[in-house]
């Protein structure tokens, strides 16, 4: 998604030259993108249509939903015909094969008629569950639960992948691209809301749910507090290391070596000398240092976050033009204001990127940490793995998910916004 | 003006300038020519302090550089270099009001001055003002690069090859543009470049540097006609220089009254140079011209006799 959008500025950014200004540069991307389109219309769109046929396949021919009489036993897979009936299968595959007819032969009429059965066909899917609960779970057994099954987040997986392409395809402006999902959310909330009683990640959710939140808010406080101390002790260090050779040299032989200690290993290490000061220091003992829990846990994130961070942000400054530097010297500008408005801001975006990379990281680091009791969503699922209960580990494995797609998505969009003046 | 004596620069144990004198009038465009790494850039940011020299003394109207703090210097002096160096998040308007910002003129003065400086560029405000450096073409940047080093209306301008990587039409446009604006304005100018041509073109005083010193100095003129040494002479363009030389004189400079004579019909203004005088000789197959003025009457004749003898060595 990354690669492909900035394909699409760079093959704009020669005709901006020409007229530029927003608007400009709006007609600029349809005229592009109706010409590639008009380019490909003969051709099928080749990352469709395989999508597509792996949806047909994974729909088919995997398990849809499996149930369970009740938490213990394991479930029955039931294919996508025990769901709806070989009608209602054939008739689930309807909109799929109108999907791959319309990729066949691309216009962009077509994509947006393939965009729009695409987004429905995600919202359908938690109706889909519905029915298959409706249809397969025994109403005399308050026990039994329904698990989601392979076909289904197959297809979840691939039509998201669908989506992406066509938005990309289509130009869809982020922002736009991101609200479409908001129908399947909705469609889904609704249908928690009002049927999937037996849905086995529902019913994890409902017996835990005090726990489910605290785990998400103590989730969000480590990475936050993983990612802020990384952030200031990062730029400090990078600024260090600008000014003094001895100090880059050094700086990334530790911080390399770090990131090739197995993350296991680390909360391991610390372990022992942590627990050490607990046991020794007073005020530290106060502050809650101790072997396990989360003070172990901060240590060793920031330790992982540190080199991204370091390393884009010392990049990001070391690589402004050195003509532009001499300039902004040459015309008078004192090095503070050389500093905060020539070098900061045209290095904003490398640094962002680095915030970006450390966030997503730090967000599936912090599940390890669980390991040696910091909480957050890990504690799921390692409690689920332990119990062999797949639906607790999804429980925490799929916010897990989320969060890194939105912290993506977010400061995605915040590197984009700081790259505005120079990337138009 | 400008005053070195005795400037001398070491990076370690290279020395990068090596015991320079020169001065520059007030009004004056001095142009530094010599070979990659003889020391131009080296001396034109000792000026502006970019460089501290290590030895000797540099004077601004008559008072020490070092007397000044660094940024005040600066900010009274343009510098324009080649690759620009424009701030690629700010727009055009924004970079070419830098210095005055700097200077903490109100804004609608600072507004004011950028139309000015786009204007007499030859920017449109409409077209390039809320652009940026990206969206821009070589030449317009250079441009905005120059309006950027005259923006506080500083008496010294120090150009570092402003009109390198540029296409020779274009440049020689800016060229004459810089010509223009120096007689309108009467700056005190340092300008370095590669190119004899625009160095020939543009100097009132021309430097040839070699190894970090400087062989000769003069008017172009001076040095085409006496080269201190082969060096100089090499430079300046060795069997080319008589054509180089004709290129700095005018037609109307050597040109004879209108004889009684039939007119020639191939004809040529007064402002042209000898050189191209002369190209149009060998392309029309021509011995003499008739030179017109601005209006398109004839003024006068020349012929390829008088355009020969008409130089020095005769
Ligand atoms: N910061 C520096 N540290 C060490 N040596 C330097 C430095 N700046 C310049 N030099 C050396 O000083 C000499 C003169 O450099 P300078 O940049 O003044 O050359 P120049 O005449 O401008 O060349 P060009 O025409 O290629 O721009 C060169 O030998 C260069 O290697
Ligand atoms: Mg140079």
């Amino acid at each position: 998604m990354r690669a492909s959008r900035e394909s699409e500025s760079g093959s704009s950014d020669t005709e901006e030259r020409s007229k530029g200004g927003v608007n400009a540069e709006v007609v600029n991307k349809e005229v592009i993108n109706k010409e590639a389109v008009n380019r490909d219309s003969p051709r099928p769109n080749v990352v469709l249509v395989s999508l597509l046929l792996a949806t047909l396949v994974a729909w088919s021919g995997l398990d849809a939903v499996s149930v369970a009489p009740n938490r213990i036993v394991p479930g029955q897979g039931h294919a996508a015909w025990d769901v709806a009936g070989w009608p209602g299968f054939l008739l689930s595959l309807v909109p799929m094969l109108a999907v791959l007819a319309l990729a066949w032969r691309p216009d962009r009429r077509r994509l947006r008629w393939a965009l729009g059965l695409a987004v429905a066909m995600l919202a359908a899917l938690p109706a889909w569950l519905a029915l298959a609960s409706a249809r397969l779970v025994d109403a005399d057994l308050p026990q039994a639960r329904m698990g989601v099954g392979a076909g289904v987040w197959v297809a979840l997986f691939l039509l998201l992948l669908a989506l992406i392409e066509l938005r990309t395809r289509l130009a869809l402006p982020r922002t736009l691209g991101w609200s479409l999902l908001l129908v399947p959310l909705a469609s889904l909330a609704a249908w928690l809301t009002f049927g999937l009683a037996p849905l086995a990640l529902r019913q994890e959710f409902l017996t835990r749910r005090d726990g489910f939140i605290a785990a998400i808010v103590e989730h969000l406080l480590l990475v936050g507090a993983a990612v802020g101390v990384s952030l200031v002790l990062g730029v400090l260090l990078a600024l260090a290391m600008r000014r003094w050779a001895r100090c880059r040299t050094l700086g990334f032989a530790v911080l390399n070596f770090l990131q090739t200690i197995p993350s296991l290993a680390l909360f391991g290490l610390l372990l022992a000398p942590l627990a050490w000061l607990g046991a020794h220091v007073e005020w530290l003992a106060a502050l809650g240092v101790s072997g396990i829990g989360a003070a172990p846990a901060l240590l060793a994130l920031v330790g992982y976050s540190l080199l991204p961070m370091v390393r884009n942000t010392f990049v990001a400054l070391d690589e402004v033009d050195p003509g532009v530097i001499d300039a902004a010297r040459g015309m008078g500008m004192s090095r503070g204001q050389v500093f905060r408005q020539v070098r900061l801001p045209l290095a904003a975006p490398v640094i962002l990127e680095g915030i970006r990379i450390t966030t997503v990281q730090a967000i599936g680091l912090t599940a390890v940490a669980a390991l040696i009791g910091a909480g957050g969503l890990g504690t799921f699922i390692f409690q689920g793995l332990g119990q062999a209960a797949m639906d607790m580990v999804l429980l925490g494995a799929l916010p897990i998910l989320v969060m890194a797609l939105i912290a993506d998505a977010l400061l995605g969009a915040l590197t984009d916004l700081t790259r505005q003046g120079e990337a138009t | 003006m400008i005053e070195l004596i005795g400037v001398s620069k070491r990076f370690g144990d290279t020395t990068a300038v090596d015991d320079i004198s020169l001065r520059v009038e007030r009004g004056e465009l001095c142009v530094l020519v010599g070979t990659s790494g003889c020391g131009k850039s080296t001396t034109l940011r000792m000026i502006n302090r970019l460089i501290e020299h290590s030895d000797g003394e540099i004077h601004i109207d008559g008072q020490q550089i070092r007397d000044f703090r660094e940024e005040t210097l600066r900010r009274r002096m343009g510098y324009a270099i080649q690759s620009t160096g424009l701030f690629p998040h700010w727009t055009v308007a924004r970079n070419i009001g830098l210095v005055p910002r700097l200077l903490k003129w109100p804004p609608a003065r600072i507004r004011k001055r950028v139309e000015e400086l786009m204007a007499m560029l030859g920017l449109s405000m409409e077209e390039f003002a809320g652009k940026y450096p990206r969206q821009l073409s070589g030449g317009q940047a250079q441009r905005v690069g120059v309006a950027r080093a005259l923006a506080a209306d500083p008496d010294i301008l120090l150009m570092d090859e402003p009109f390198g990587a540029l296409d020779p039409i274009t440049r020689e446009t800016l060229q004459h543009e810089l010509r223009e604006l120096q007689s309108r304005l009467q700056k005190t100018i340092v300008f370095v470049t590669h190119d004899m041509d625009e160095a020939l073109r543009l100097a009132d005083r021309l430097v040839v540097m070699d190894g970090g010193r400087i062989r000769q100095q003069g008017h172009p003129l001076e040095l085409l006609r006496e080269p201190a040494d082969a060096f100089v002479e090499s430079l300046l363009g060795g069997e080319d220089r008589g054509l180089k030389e004709a290129a700095l004189l005018t037609v109307g400079e050597r040109m004879m009254p209108l004889s009684p004579r039939l007119l020639p019909r191939e004809r040529i203004s007064r402002h042209a140079t000898l050189r191209e005088a002369l190209s149009m000789m060998l392309w029309r197959h021509a011995e003499r011209l008739a030179v017109v003025d601005d209006e398109d009457m004839p003024v006068g004749e020349l012929s390829l006799r008088q355009l020969v003898g008409a130089k020095h060595h005769e």
